[in-house]
């Protein structure tokens, strides 16, 4: 029963401070824009480079130009859906243990992870990705003719959402070392761009990457896996997803509790 | 209400080594020594009181409230906040108090202060008639409606410590934490804090616990005063008290004699042994004694004797020199190892 | 100068401190061009010994895709972020009263930075690619030709950092106009596709852009893909040039967004 209301105490609070990001993005137009922009030249700089190595060859690793803009489309939601509820784990790998400044969240009467999501709900960038990412999706989509299956229809926005829960999950723990460690911003910036491998067909990597990608920092299933799937119906790696994304959530909150106990022991 | 007993808290700090040299090695090795900043602590604070905790080494001041607030937990020993221990039950904890690190902003940076106002109404579940009362009672004392829609990076020190002092109450707390709140606040202001927590203590019984390195903060916003040196308490009751307990007093003097102030001041020396009378401005004459040897009364008795008084007043101690006194008293020749952070 | 002496070393003991950064740095770097090589590698797996598509054998497009990413370390000077979080905290007002320029501070704090990102992070992430695939080797002409054009390359960067830095005066949000840069910059440096690859006008306009000093430029020297001592001199003049006028940019820049900063007191 208090677990309910809890629940649903926080469900109020999400709306509430979701309102104010989505109000913030009102107030800092050009930085709204300025996000949500540079991600489309990001992906534009992306999609660039495939058209461009296609010129030389019909084929990478197996995958045509079609399907490898889908991957590179798909990649983008969940990472995009990621992107707008977590992105304040960025400033604490960056500097809120360092300045001293994490303290505001613990003196707060609610739980201080979501204290510290909740500051900035709707980050603008990822609704660049997002939105670009549907746009690559729909197109590659259509070019390559597919049809999607009900259960596939059904399974996708799930894909989503535990790809989206396997960045968060990445990030949080890499955002959870700078309680050890002042900063983590440098790790969470590699990670970040381990993730980048994902928006290619894992194929054309050395089978020692592809395992890393896969079993290590799998950021194989926020993409390739679902693509696979999609595609080509091929469920071989998609069958693991569940399971790499409880795994993964729970270390990730395993080690954001032991930093946290260490950030009690040693303040700033 | 408030109860330390034994709080220690100690810290591992890596050892920095000056110089080009000394970074390069520590790329490789790295040292830690302990350092302890809260020793041995203990005292309690009544409910209801505006309580100044000030200390010297080992009173770990900010190091303190940030146990008592919940952000940090002993090392050894315990502290608890009406009857709980903040650290073990941060959130319910949190609830009942108001915190302010004058240093760092608990608002949201990028948004402005009515727009942080609203998240800590939703946050701290604040019932309607007290956010209200409290807002209004913000734009009479702080002139919070100056703020405008600035955003919180963007506004003044003083700016902003207002907005947080309010941040604080907003919801009522039974305990207000304020560690070096008033840096950037003027006097006017310093009042209407001043004014702003006596109201809350009237009709709440809100008790205040503050840390600040200037003497005229604590003197303009609280009533009582808990010295602790070297974790023990040298000194807990009305600042009144502590002011009382100087053991040097001073009386300012005018008269209408025709002598050099050097003169005067050579007469009262000679006449009251272990006294210092030195010209002050506007021809006034400071003298100081020691409490022990000389009541007022003698002191006074001489000079309406000896002089043609036209004036003459007897100033507050001065806190600052109180304290540098008892910290003086309490502290053996020889530092001991122990070194403040 | 000497005054900037200490602002050089300050930024090196600075660094210093955070040890796992070169770590991690090189784990970026890895990662990137991992990423930019494994892709091409895929498309000249069956080019012929003479060379595939632009002329580029498989080792020759491995080590250009990987000096590139090498390249770009040696640019990651840190002048954009940390240019940008002072302006935007207002403390670039603090460094106005000292009596140094604050680009040239910046610069010579940088130096450093990019001595330090070249020997820890440069040196083994190519030492690891050395070790998974076959590159190129250089004549020592062109490797001589390649470390002057590198160093014309971390002047080029480091006005572009200044520049995108400077955005702080304009924008909250500095991470999305680094990122603006960051692909602008990867894709017209030839970093991700040599610009011997683009379609005609796209690399037209590549080779205008200053861009190109930042890889493509000293990678044709690297490889020898230039045409006579005249060839590799307009490579190098073409940067000299771009340094110079990016400088003379910052500049004028600069002193506007002073006097701006002045009229809105910080």
């Amino acid at each position: 029963m208090s677990a309910l209301r809890t629940a649903a105490r926080y469900a109020r609070l999400s709306w509430f401070l979701g309102g104010v990001g989505l109000h913030r993005l009102v107030t800092y137009r050009l930085d709204f824009l300025l996000g949500a922009g540079a991600f489309l030249v990001r992906v534009g700089v992306q999609t660039a480079v495939v058209g461009l190595v296609f010129r030389q060859v019909p084929a990478v690793g197996g995958w045509s130009y079609h399907e490898v803009v889908f991957l590179l489309g798909f990649s983008l939601l969940p990472r995009g859906l990621d992107h707008l509820f977590t992105d304040q784990l960025w400033e604490l790998g960056r500097k809120l243990v360092q300045r001293g400044e994490f303290y505001r969240h613990l003196v707060r009467p609610v739980s201080p992870l979501f204290s510290l999501l909740s500051e900035r709900f709707f980050h603008p960038d990822g609704f660049g990705e997002l939105i670009v990412g549907g746009v690559l999706v729909g197109w590659s989509g259509s070019r390559l003719g597919l049809d999607p299956t009900a259960t596939q229809w059904a399974l996708a926005p799930l894909l989503v959402v535990c790809g989206a829960l396997i960045h968060t999950a990445v990030k949080l723990l890499f955002s959870s070392l700078s309680f050890w460690t002042v900063t983590s911003l440098p790790a969470m910036y590699a990670a970040n761009q381990v993730s980048e491998f994902a928006a290619y067909p894992l194929d054309i990597y050395h089978p020692t990457l592809r395992s890393l990608l896969t079993w290590v920092l799998p950021f194989a299933f926020t993409s390739y896996a679902p693509c696979a799937y999609l595609l080509t119906g091929d469920a071989d790696l998609l069958v693991w997803l569940p399971a790499v994304t409880a795994g993964a959530l729970a270390l990730a909150l395993a080690v954001w509790r032991r930093g946290l106990s260490t950030h009690e022991t040693t303040g700033s | 209400m408030i109860v330390a007993h034994e709080l220690v808290k100690e810290f591992r700090i890596p050892e920095r080594r000056p110089g080009l040299a000394g970074s390069l090695a520590t790329l490789f090795t790295r040292r830690y020594r302990v350092t302890r900043a809260v020793d041995r602590v203990s005292f309690e604070i009544p409910a209801g009181s505006r309580t100044a905790y000030i200390g010297a080494n080992g009173a770990g001041k900010s190091t303190t409230i940030k146990m008592l607030t919940g952000i940090m937990t002993p090392t050894s020993g315990y502290c608890r906040v009406r009857g709980i221990e903040p650290y073990r039950h941060r959130q319910r904890n949190a609830r009942s108090i108001g915190v302010v690190f004058g240093q760092r902003s608990q608002l949201w940076w990028d948004l402005s202060v009515p727009d942080s106002f609203r998240i800590l109404r939703r946050i701290y579940d604040i019932p309607d008639h007290v956010y209200r009362r409290n807002l209004a009672r913000y734009r009479e004392l702080l002139d919070i409606d100056a703020l405008g829609t600035t955003p919180v990076r963007q506004l003044s020190l003083g700016q902003r410590m207002r907005a947080e002092i309010a941040a604080s109450l907003l919801h009522d707390p039974a305990v207000v934490f304020w560690d070096e709140p008033t840096i950037g606040l003027d006097m006017v202001l310093k009042e209407a804090v001043r004014e702003l927590v006596n109201r809350a203590h009237r009709e709440l019984g809100t008790t205040v616990v503050l840390t600040s390195h200037d003497i005229a903060d604590i003197a303009a916003i609280c009533d009582s005063a808990l010295v602790v040196d070297r974790g023990r308490v040298v000194h807990q009751g009305s600042i009144q008290d502590l002011l009382r307990s100087a053991d040097r007093r001073s009386v300012l003097f005018d008269h209408r004699d025709r002598l050099a102030a050097d003169a005067v001041c050579a007469t009262v020396e000679r006449g009251l042994p272990g006294v210092r009378a030195v010209p002050a401005d506007g021809g006034r004459v400071h003298v100081d004694y020691p409490a022990a040897e000389f009541t007022s009364r003698q002191v006074l008795a001489f000079l309406l004797d000896h002089f043609d008084l036209a004036d003459c007043y007897a100033p507050e101690p001065d806190l600052e020199d109180v304290l540098r006194q008892i910290y003086g008293r309490q502290r053996p020749a020889a530092p001991s190892g122990v070194s403040a952070v | 100068m000497r005054a900037y002496v200490p602002f050089a070393t300050g930024g090196l003991q600075s660094l210093l401190q955070y040890r796992s950064m070169f770590v991690v740095t090189g784990v970026t770097a890895a990662a990137g061009a991992a990423v930019t090589v494994f892709l091409w590698r895929a498309v000249y797996a069956d080019a012929p010994a003479s060379g595939g598509p632009g002329g580029f054998t498989l080792a020759g497009i491995t080590t250009y895709l990987l000096l590139a990413q090498i390249l770009q370390v040696l640019h990651t000077n840190r002048v954009d972020d940390e240019v940008a979080a002072e302006v935007y905290r207002g403390d670039v007002a603090v460094m106005l009263v000292r009596p140094v320029s604050y680009p040239l501070v910046r610069f010579f704090a940088c130096l450093p930075v990019v001595a330090a990102n070249a020997v820890l992070v440069g040196v083994p992430v190519l030492l690891l690619f050395a070790f998974l695939v076959p590159l190129a080797v250089p004549r020592p002409g062109d490797a001589a030709l390649f470390a002057v054009s590198a160093v014309l390359s971390v002047l080029i960067a480091f006005c572009v950092n200044l520049l995108t830095g400077m955005a702080g005066f304009l924008t909250t949000n500095t991470w999305g106009v680094r990122m603006v840069k960051q692909s602008v910059v990867a894709f017209f440096a030839g970093q991700l596709v040599p610009i011997a690859l683009m379609p005609g006008p796209l690399a037209a306009l590549a080779r205008a852009l200053p861009f190109r000093g930042m890889a493509d430029g000293p990678l044709t020297l690297l490889l020898g893909r230039y045409d006579g001592a005249a060839g590799a001199f307009g490579v190098l003049a073409q940067q000299a040039g771009w340094a110079a006028g990016l400088a003379a940019v910052c500049a004028v820049l600069w002193r506007r967004a002073l006097g701006r900063l002045e009229v809105l007191g910080g």
